[in-house]
């Protein structure tokens, strides 16, 4: 029994060494290791063995067992690697085309506000996209009949209020949320306002009716105009790189005063002048000012204890610069040939 | 608007070395934004004076000719319409290339067959008259060769302003308020306005010489100035009056209007004169119902109630503040004139001027609130020029002068240390009180550091009130650039997270990363049309009262029309489509928000959708878009959580009323699931199948964020036994109704998943095969063979009874 394994692993390992394609190899296989091979013809034959051959021819079989597997497993290997060399593999050839998904632009951008303002402590506050005239006017310091409120700039809704007057509308600024937040939260206050606005005017590559804006608001004791500063400092260099600088000029909006806005250097010039930048070297990006002190009233807080800081940016036109988009209709245009670019 | 750095300089001297960017640039970083400066002598770069040599017919054309002339550097042919062309005349030749004030741009041409290199020009053609008769000729005090520019004589520059940025500052729709911001800005002399001119005329005094003057809406108009002036002669404008419009874009008519609109531009007060042949009296009141009158451009205008007419006593003679009427107006034969000065209120104004669709320059400063106190400055600064262009004129009537306003002064207290905070750095008291002083506010006293400040009446309309609007003053002239920025110091505390923004950020990253959707943001305005393709019932939306277009003028209650207008717009692009959105829509009932302070009214129901939209080949595309809902909620709370469709009573008019299901989470539901209907596919010509999901987002942060925090369950401590099992029941048996009760029938049956649906050939008619991997295990000790045969032989008998379910024979 003994000797019939030797030799039967010897003869195997020989067919073995001489195999040279797979073919041969499924052949080896079949012969000597398969369910009907040689080597289960020869170990049925273990049984015929007395009890204490048994033991020992056991040991040896499973050993020669497993030394031809592990040689007919190694040689297999190597030829189905050698084997590679037949069918040429073009590793250049690109992967599977995925389905992928996109976020909006305006989405993108919102996102890194909301991101830089949380790390400094902001909350995020919301408000409804259909407003009355109160909040988005009255309560800002926006009298009746100021231009703001010109039929022209302001989507109304066709429902008159107990008065008989246009009393809905589609909010024209994030603002009223600032009146609504400091009504819920009182002061101290640090949030921002991010959301969807409507102005009433025809839409061209450069005007859309609906647009998007991210506003903030700091309310607290001695809050000052050198805070204000600061701030759109730290925004500017965070949106447009740490070298970015900031210009503030006089500028008008009812719910603060001071009103300033604040331009930065062009992130593409550096401030040498370009295209983008209208050859000034700078980018008017942000609206800012310290709160009125009608509107904290408006808001319930008491002028004479706090004061506040507030800022706005159009989230169009940050994305519009970040992603050199040329034409803001495209925002709202579902186009997928757009949207797949994000 | 546009100002002339030369009618500057009549109230202050600029300093020699100061650029005009340099003004420019200052003046937008203190006052307001100027858009672009030019240098007017560049605006003719490219217009020479030339001879003309020769003049001959055009063989091709009747009506033109082709001439010679002679620029000195060379003699160019150019063809011409012009009747008055003659040999010997000086004309002003615009060269190729040039670019002329209307726009026109000077090309190498071939006119009728003739090469034409230049274009002489005639007077409108440059911007410098109505005239358009003929060609310019030139006096001879320049040479052929020389600028036109030098013929003019003009070297100004003018700065243009952004209009927008003016709005709450009437002061500077003029001259002199721009001179007296430029005075504070660089420190300089202004020069003031009384020192301006002088007129002294006997008659201004003579109570006895007035014509009669009513005002019936005296909280309307609120004062009105006129004079009368006999023995003026109508002409053409004198050269430097001429220039100096035409530098701020106005064309020169005649002396006399020239005139009002020169002392307008000056002081910002509009003036209108009337010929005094055709106005006897003056009275002012609000129009009449139907009242039209004929304006001076020659329209004939509609008029309402709420509109303030200046009249003779019987029909309009102007409208106030916006435009004067045809009849009166001067005209080349007048030879006397009432002038009026007045002052009209803003709102009104704007009112009139919005409605009839006619702003002018008197309008946007009267909608302004303009200083009454600016009133008798023109009349006085308009008759002592008027006496240089007409030194015959004869002042005839007294001023007259009826004053409907309050002379009341604004004081406000200034407290230093109060504004040095509100800054966040100490502003010496010296610069404060000159940077006021330069502003024309007066400081009347000074006590323990607190300034009382009293408005200046030019500033005192509506622009300042408060002590605030003080700080804007004294900061923006000290220089934003000379403020050091300091970060606030603030409490430290934990700002309380937005947990809806939280979610719908994941919700957006799930489903655009992981489900591979694409966000798209829609318009919150449907139109009826398209909802009717939907059919879906428009009747209840909110209306806008003025919308853009009547494809826009309802506020969506569903996000559902944008997004199947997104596959309309995209099916040639892509056979498969997915996108979801989120945004709010709008019901025409009341919702929980107030509509402000003394309102008990609320705004109307306003909720947050999630919806999503999947469009291609019609196989598994239901199905797709439920694995996608349920695998969103999965990813959201843990993997147990399954989502539930249950079948629908009411349908949205978009949806399949077969294959639409409400969308359960905790047992409530939270939206839909459809096919878009096979009407509204054929209507809007889709080529793709859809199948959609809407969801309501502010429902569902609740349910979300109530959810408790997924719990680790002990792993189980026997094995499980799993079975397959596949019943045939009619197809209108659910498959919620089977789950439930095979979950229910033994404790020891932990799950059951569906995992194959066979309807087809080897059943019956009408009937289906569901298909599940039951998992049987007891907590106790593990099951044997036996007890879990017995366990689903039961089950087998219960569901044969409750469903008329076999199990599958194949």
């Amino acid at each position: 029994m003994k000797n019939k394994l030797q030799k039967l692993r010897d003869e195997f390992l020989h067919q073995l060494s001489l195999a040279k394609d797979s073919n041969s190899l499924r052949e080896l296989e079949l012969k000597y290791l398969s369910r009907k091979g040689e080597l289960s013809n020869l170990l049925s034959g273990l049984k015929e063995l007395g009890v204490e051959f048994r033991k020992e021819a056991g040991e040896l079989a499973n050993n020669v067992k497993v030394e031809m597997q592990k040689s007919f497993e190694e040689v297999k290997r190597t030829l189905d690697n050698y084997s590679g060399k037949d069918e040429f593999i073009d590793v250049t050839l690109p992967g599977d085309i995925l389905n992928k998904g996109h976020l909006h632009p305006i989405t993108l951008v919102q996102n890194e506000l909301e991101d830089l303002f949380i790390s400094l402590g902001f909350t995020i506050a919301d408000g409804p996209e259909l407003e009355s005239d109160y909040y988005n006017f009255t309560a800002l310091n926006v009298p009746p009949l100021h231009p703001a409120r010109d039929m022209q700039d302001t989507f109304y809704v066709d429902s008159k209020n107990k008065d008989g007057q246009y009393d809905l509308l589609m909010r024209t600024q994030t603002s009223p949320v600032q009146i609504r937040a400091m009504q819920k939260y009182g002061a101290p206050l640090k949030t921002i306002i991010p959301g969807r606005c409507f102005r009433n005017e025809a839409t061209d590559a450069r005007h859309e009716h609906t647009f998007y804006q991210v506003e903030g608001l700091i309310i607290d004791k001695n809050i000052n105009f050198a805070n204000l500063k600061n701030l759109l400092e730290i925004v500017g260099k965070k949106l447009f790189g740490p070298n970015t600088k900031l210009r503030m000029r006089p500028k008008f909006f009812p719910f603060v005063e001071p009103g300033n806005n604040g331009e930065y250097t062009c992130f593409l010039c550096e401030g040498k002048g370009c295209r983008v930048c209208k050859q000034t070297g700078w980018l008017e990006i942000v609206g800012a000012g310290l709160v009125h002190p009608d509107v904290l009233r408006a808001g319930g807080v008491n002028p004479e204890v706090y004061s506040g800081l507030a800022f706005g940016f159009g989230l169009n036109r940050l994305a519009m610069l970040k992603y050199n988009i040329n034409d803001v209709r495209l925002f709202n245009s579902g186009d997928i040939k757009f949207l797949e670019q994000f | 608007m546009y100002i002339s750095y030369n009618w500057l300089q009549e109230f202050i001297k600029f300093p020699v070395k100061l650029k005009p960017n340099e003004i420019a640039e200052e003046l937008t970083n203190h006052t307001v934004e100027v858009e672009s400066f030019v240098n007017q002598a560049k605006q003719f770069n490219q217009v020479v004076v030339g001879r003309i040599l020769e003049v001959a017919k055009h063989p091709n054309a009747d009506r033109l000719r082709l001439l010679v002339v002679d620029i000195k550097s060379e003699k160019l042919n150019i063809v011409c319409g012009a009747p008055n062309v003659a040999v010997g005349q000086l004309v002003p030749v615009a060269l190729v290339g040039a670019v002329l004030p209307n726009g026109l741009e000077i090309k190498e041409s071939e006119i009728r067959g003739e090469k034409s290199s230049g274009m002489v020009c005639a007077e409108d053609e440059l911007g410098l008259g109505n005239d358009h008769d003929g060609i310019m000729v030139l006096k001879e005090t320049v040479k052929a060769g020389e600028p036109f520019a030098k013929y003019l004589k003009i070297n100004d520059i003018v700065f243009e302003i952004d209009n927008k940025s003016l709005s709450n500052r009437p002061d500077l729709l003029s001259h002199y308020g721009i001179a007296r911001e430029l005075a504070a800005i660089f420190d300089l002399k202004l020069k003031p306005y009384n020192k301006v001119f002088s007129f002294k005329d006997k008659f201004l005094s003579n109570q006895d010489n007035k014509f009669d003057v009513k005002i019936e809406n005296k909280d309307i108009c609120l004062r009105y100035m006129g004079v009368k002036v006999d023995n003026i002669k109508v002409s053409e404008s004198p050269s430097w009056l001429k220039e100096r419009l035409i530098a701020v874009g106005q064309r020169p008519i005649n002396n006399i209007v020239d005139l009002t609109n020169y002392v307008m531009l000056e002081t910002g007060q509009p003036l209108h004169a009337f010929d005094a042949d055709k106005v006897k009296k003056i009275t002012v009141r609000l129009a009449k119902k139907n009242e039209t009158i004929e304006t001076i451009d020659g329209k004939e205008r509609n008029l309402s109630p709420d509109d303030l007419l200046i009249t003779d006593g019987a029909k309009g003679i102007a409208i106030a503040g916006v435009m004067g009427g045809k009849d009166s107006e001067i005209k080349n034969d007048s030879t006397s004139l009432i002038l009026e000065s007045a002052n009209f209120k803003a709102d009104s104004i704007r009112r009139t001027s919005q409605r009839l669709g006619l702003r002018t320059e008197a309008s946007t400063r009267f909608e302004k609130a303009l200083d009454p106190n600016l009133s008798e400055d023109a009349v006085l600064r308009f008759l002592s020029l008027l006496k240089k262009l007409c030194p015959e004129m004869k002042v005839v009537s007294s001023l007259i002068d009826i004053k409907n306003f309050a002379d009341s002064t604004i004081e406000l207290d200034l407290d230093l240390a109060w504004l040095n905070n509100k800054i966040g750095q100490a502003i010496p008291k010296e610069s404060v009180i000159n940077y006021l002083n330069k502003l024309g506010f007066k400081i009347i006293s000074q006590e323990n550091e607190i300034l009382k400040v009293v408005v200046p009446s030019w500033r005192a309309t509506k622009d300042i009130s408060t002590r605030e609007d003080l700080v804007e003053e004294i900061l923006r002239l000290y220089g934003y650039d000379n403020i050091n920025s300091v970060l606030p110091i603030q409490a430290l505390n934990l700002p309380e997270v937005n947990l809806e923004r939280v979610l719908e950020r994941k919700i957006k990253n799930i489903l655009a990363l992981k489900n591979s959707l694409t966000e798209v943001y829609n318009y919150s305005f449907v139109g009826e049309e398209y909802l009717k393709k939907l059919n879906i019932d428009f009747f209840n939306h909110l209306r806008l009262a003025n919308p853009l277009s009547g494809i826009q003028n309802l506020l969506r209650q569903s996000l559902v029309a944008g997004l199947v207008s997104n596959i309309k717009t995209n099916q040639a692009k892509k056979s498969d489509l997915g996108f979801f959105e989120f945004g709010s829509v709008f019901f025409n009932a009341p919702g929980d928000l107030n509509r402000g302070n003394d309102s008990d009214e609320k705004l109307p129901y306003q909720e947050k959708r999630l919806s999503i939209i999947l469009a291609g080949a019609r196989e598994n595309l239901f199905s797709k878009l439920k694995g996608t809902v349920s695998g969103l909620f999965e990813e959201l709370l843990s993997s147990d959580i399954k989502i539930e469709f249950s079948s629908l009573d009411v349908f949205p008019g978009w949806a399949d009323s077969k294959i639409a299901a409400k969308i359960l989470l905790f047992n409530k539901e939270i939206g839909i699931i459809s096919m878009l209907n096979k009407n509204a596919v054929s209507e809007l010509n889709l080529k793709l199948d859809v199948a959609i999901a809407e969801m309501n987002f502010t429902l569902l942060n609740k349910l979300i964020n109530d959810f408790p925090t997924v719990r680790f369950k002990e792993m189980p401590k026997y094995p499980a036994v799993t079975r397959d099992v596949a019943f045939v029941v009619s197809e209108e048996i659910l498959y919620n109704d089977l789950r439930e009760e095979i979950l229910n029938s033994n404790k020891i049956l932990k799950s059951a998943i569906l995992f194959d649906v066979y309807s087809g050939n080897k059943l019956e008619r009408g009937e289906k095969c569901l298909a599940f991997h039951l998992e049987y295990r007891s907590d106790e000790k593990t099951l044997t063979a036996e007890e879990v045969d017995l366990v689903q032989s039961a089950l087998v008998d219960q569901m044969a009874k409750k469903f008329e379910a076999k199990l599958r024979s194949f």
